[in-house]
C-alpha cells in the first residue's frame, strides 16, 4: 500500500446472513482514498453506505476481500490490534452526534487523547486550539445535554480529529442539523481537510455534503456505480481503480 | 498527515490512566440517573444493613443461650478428670494436686484476662428422701462464694436463700424438688449417695432455700449443698469431680481450652462445653446456618434486583458502549467500564449499608431486644436458661463478612452485564441511529 494512501479496498464483500437469503450489503468494492481526500459516499438506503463505512472503520467484519488503513489490514487484525488502530488511525462522526453524556464537551473530545496517554496539559492545550478554530471557545465545560445539536456535532468532528488520524469517517453527519448548522459543519470540515489535511469519507444522503465533495462516489447495491471528482474541474471522471 | 503523532502512540500501551478514565466513567454514570441508581442502592443498603443487624442479634443470642446453658451447669470449660463426663461417679474425680494444678492454670496470664468465674464442684447422683417421699437426684457440691459469682441459679432464690458459709448443712434445692420432697424452708431431708470408698452413705441437710431455673430437669432434679460438706460426708477430702470455669465470652473457649490443654498434665481432661452440652452445640450450629442460608437469600434476591438494574441500564446504553468501541476501547474495556460501575454502586451502597446496620445494632446494642412482651420473663431453649432480652454482638468477623457479601454481590451483580456489554456488535448499536 502506497504510503500516499489513506485507505484501500480490494474485492471487499459483506454478506449477511439473514433468512430466507443472506443480504450481500457490500459486492466486490475495491476503492482507494488518497491522504487528504474530502469523499462523499452517496447512494439509495441499502446502497451499502454505513455498511462500507462499517468495514473501513473495522467496526464490522469482511465476508471477503481487504481493508488496509494506514499500510494495515484490517482484515488480519485481532479485536485488541482493531482497538489500537481504531484508536490511533480512525476518528468517527456519527449521525446522533453520540457524545458520551457524563463527559464535557471537552472531556469528550479529549477522550481518544486520554486514551492514548497523552499527559493532561497537552490534551488541553489541543482541544483547546482546536475548539477555538472550530467556533466552540468557551463551551469547554458544558456537558452534551446542554449544547446545540451543531454544537454537539462539531464536538465530535473535534473527538474524531484532535488525535489526527489518517481517516475520519462521517455517517450522515448533518442529517440531524438544519441548514445553517449543516453549512457551519461542512465548514468546519472543509477547513481541516484543507488546512490540517485531514482525509474525510462520508456516507450521505445530503445534497449539501455531496456538492462540497471533491470526490464522489455512488453505490447501488453494494457496488461502485460511479466514482466522479466534481470539484476538480478538468480531471474526468473515472471509475476507482 | 500520516496517522496519530508519534508521541501518542508512544503512550498508547499506558493502561494506568485507562482505569482512572473507567472509575470516573463509573461515577459519573452512577450519578447521571440519580434516582435509579438510588433505588438500585437501596436494595444493597437494606440487604447488607439487614445482614449486619441479624447477625449481630443471632451472635447475641447465641452468646445469651449459651451463657445460659454454661452457668447451669458446666462452665464455658470444664476441667475434669477424664471419664467423669461418661461415668459421673465419684471415682472419676480430680486429686487435691489437679485441682489446684487446674485453678493455677487459670491465673496464667494469657488466661485469666479470658476468666470470669470459676467453681469447684463435686456432684454426683443420689437419692433424696424427706418424710414424704424419695427422688433420685444429682448432688452438687458447691462453693458457696465461687458458685454464687458463677451460677446462674445462686441469684434467683424463689424461697430462702443460696447457700451460706456459715451454714454447712444447708440445701439449695430445685422447686420442683421441694414440692415432690414436701419440703420448705428450714425442712429437713437426706441425701444419699455412693462414697468414694464404696459405701452407701447418707448426710442430712436443711433447706436454705428452693429456686427455679424454669428448666424441668433442673427444677425437679438438682440440690446445692457445700463442697466442704460433701467432701467430708464422702470421704473425698479437697477434692472435686469439675472445676467449672465461666468466661467472659464463649468465643474465648477455645483459647483457653487449648491454654489449659498445654498447661495441665494427661491426667486432667479439659472440655470445651460444645462437648459438655452438644446439645446445645447443635441447636446454635443449626440456628447459625439456617440464618446463614436465609441472609444467602436475601443477598440472592438482592443481586438479583441489582444485575436487573444494571443490566437494563446496559441495554439501554449499548450505542454508548459502541462508541467506546468505536473509539479505541476494546470488547474487554468496555465490559469493564460497566463492570466498574456495577461494582462501584454494590461496593457504596453496600458500605452505607453495613454502616447503617452497625448504627442499628449500637442502638440495640445500648438497652438490647427486649422479646420479654412475645415470650415471657424467662424462656428455656436446649437445656438453657435464656435471657428474653438479647444484647447484640460486635464482631470483626461480621464486618468481614458483610464486606465479603457487598463484593460477591458487586461481582455476581456486575459480570453478566459486563459480559453483555463487552459482546455487543458496535455496527448493529450504531443501527440504532436510523
Amino acid at each position: 500500500m502506497s504510503d500516499d494512501l489513506a485507505v484501500r479496498t480490494h474485492d471487499l464483500w459483506k454478506t449477511y446472513p439473514q433468512e430466507p437469503e443472506p443480504v450481500q450489503a457490500v459486492r466486490g468494492v475495491t476503492l482507494d482514498v488518497r491522504r487528504g481526500e474530502f469523499v462523499a459516499m452517496a447512494g439509495p438506503s441499502g446502497s451499502g453506505k454505513t455498511t462500507l463505512l462499517n468495514l473501513l472503520g473495522g467496526l464490522t467484519r469482511a465476508t471477503r476481500g481487504r481493508v488496509e488503513v494506514a499500510g494495515r489490514d484490517l482484515t488480519t487484525l485481532g479485536d485488541r490490534d482493531l482497538a489500537a488502530l481504531r484508536l490511533t488511525s480512525i476518528g468517527f462522526v456519527f449521525q446522533a452526534y453520540n457524545l458520551l453524556p457524563v463527559l464535557s464537551a471537552l472531556e469528550n473530545a479529549e477522550f481518544t487523547l486520554l486514551l492514548r496517554g497523552v499527559p493532561a496539559a497537552e490534551r488541553r492545550r489541543r482541544v483547546v486550539a482546536l475548539f477555538a478554530e472550530m467556533g466552540l471557545a468557551g463551551l469547554e465545560s458544558r456537558l452534551p445535554g446542554k449544547l446545540s445539536g451543531g454544537q454537539q456535532q462539531r464536538v465530535a468532528v473535534a473527538r474524531a480529529v484532535v488525535g489526527e488520524p489518517a481517516l475520519v469517517l462521517a455517517d450522515e453527519p448533518t442529517a440531524n442539523l438544519d441548514s445553517a448548522a449543516s453549512a457551519a459543519l461542512l465548514d468546519v470540515m472543509e477547513r481541516l481537510n484543507r488546512e490540517r489535511g485531514t482525509t474525510f469519507v462520508f456516507a450521505t444522503h445530503d445534497p449539501r455534503v455531496m456538492e462540497r465533495a471533491h470526490r464522489l462516489i455512488r453505490l447501488v447495491d453494494g457496488t461502485i456505480e460511479s466514482d466522479v471528482r466534481p470539484a476538480a474541474p478538468g480531471v474526468a471522471a473515472h471509475a476507482s481503480p | 498527515m500520516t496517522g496519530a503523532r508519534a508521541s501518542d502512540r508512544r503512550a498508547a500501551p499506558r493502561r494506568a490512566p485507562r482505569l482512572w478514565l473507567f472509575c470516573q466513567l463509573a461515577v459519573r454514570n452512577v450519578r447521571r440517573n440519580a434516582r435509579r441508581s438510588a433505588l438500585t442502592a437501596s436494595a444493597m443498603v437494606l440487604g447488607l444493613a439487614g445482614l449486619m443487624w441479624t447477625r449481630a442479634i443471632s451472635d447475641g443470642a447465641h452468646e445469651s443461650w449459651v451463657t445460659g446453658a454454661v452457668r447451669l451447669g458446666t462452665g464455658h470449660v470444664a476441667v475434669e478428670a477424664p471419664g467423669f463426663a461418661k461415668s459421673g461417679s465419684l471415682a472419676d474425680r480430680l486429686s487435691p494436686a489437679q485441682l489446684a494444678d487446674a485453678e493455677a492454670a487459670l491465673r496464667a496470664p494469657g488466661v485469666a484476662p479470658l476468666v470470669r468465674a470459676s467453681a469447684p464442684q463435686l456432684s454426683l447422683s443420689g437419692l433424696a428422701s424427706s418424710a414424704t417421699a424419695a427422688v433420685p437426684v444429682r448432688i452438687a457440691g458447691v462453693d458457696p462464694a465461687a458458685e454464687a459469682a458463677f451460677s446462674a441459679l445462686a441469684g434467683r432464690p424463689v424461697s430462702g436463700t443460696f447457700l451460706a458459709p456459715d451454714n454447712p448443712l444447708g440445701a439449695y434445692v430445685g422447686i420442683g424438688l421441694a414440692h415432690r420432697l414436701g419440703l420448705g424452708v428450714g425442712a429437713r431431708f437426706v441425701v444419699t449417695a455412693q462414697a468414694a470408698g464404696g459405701d452407701i452413705t447418707g448426710q442430712l441437710v436443711r433447706v436454705a432455700g428452693t429456686f427455679r431455673s424454669g428448666v424441668p430437669d433442673v427444677d425437679d432434679g438438682l440440690v446445692f449443698i457445700q463442697i466442704a460438706t460433701a467432701r467430708t460426708w464422702l470421704g473425698t477430702p479437697g477434692a472435686a469431680t469439675t472445676l467449672a470455669v465461666l468466661l467472659r465470652s464463649s468465643r474465648a473457649t477455645g483459647r483457653v481450652v487449648e491454654a489449659l490443654r498445654a498447661d495441665l498434665p494427661a491426667g486432667v481432661a479439659v472440655l470445651p462445653w460444645q462437648e459438655a452440652a452438644p446439645g446445645l452445640a447443635s441447636a446454635v450450629r443449626i440456628d447459625d446456618w439456617s440464618g446463614y442460608a436465609f441472609l444467602v437469600i436475601l443477598l440472592a434476591i438482592v443481586a438479583l434486583a441489582i444485575l436487573n438494574a444494571v443490566l437494563m441500564s446496559v441495554l439501554n446504553r449499548s450505542r454508548e458502549f459502541g462508541v467506546l468501541q468505536a473509539l479505541g476501547l476494546t470488547r474487554r474495556e468496555t465490559g469493564l467500564v460497566v463492570f466498574t460501575e456495577g461494582l462501584l454502586l454494590t461496593t457504596a451502597s453496600g458500605l452505607v449499608g453495613i454502616v447503617i446496620g452497625w448504627g442499628a445494632t449500637w442502638l440495640f446494642w445500648r438497652h438490647g431486644l427486649d422479646l420479654s412482651a412475645l415470650m415471657g420473663s424467662d424462656i428455656t431453649f436446649s437445656g438453657a436458661l435464656v435471657s428474653p432480652v438479647i444484647v447484640p454482638e460486635f464482631r470483626a468477623v461480621q464486618v468481614l463478612l458483610c464486606l465479603a457479601a457487598t463484593l460477591t454481590i458487586g461481582i455476581a451483580a456486575s459480570i453478566y452485564p459486563a459480559r453483555q456489554a463487552a459482546r455487543i456488535d458496535v455496527a448493529e448499536a450504531m443501527k440504532f441511529d436510523r
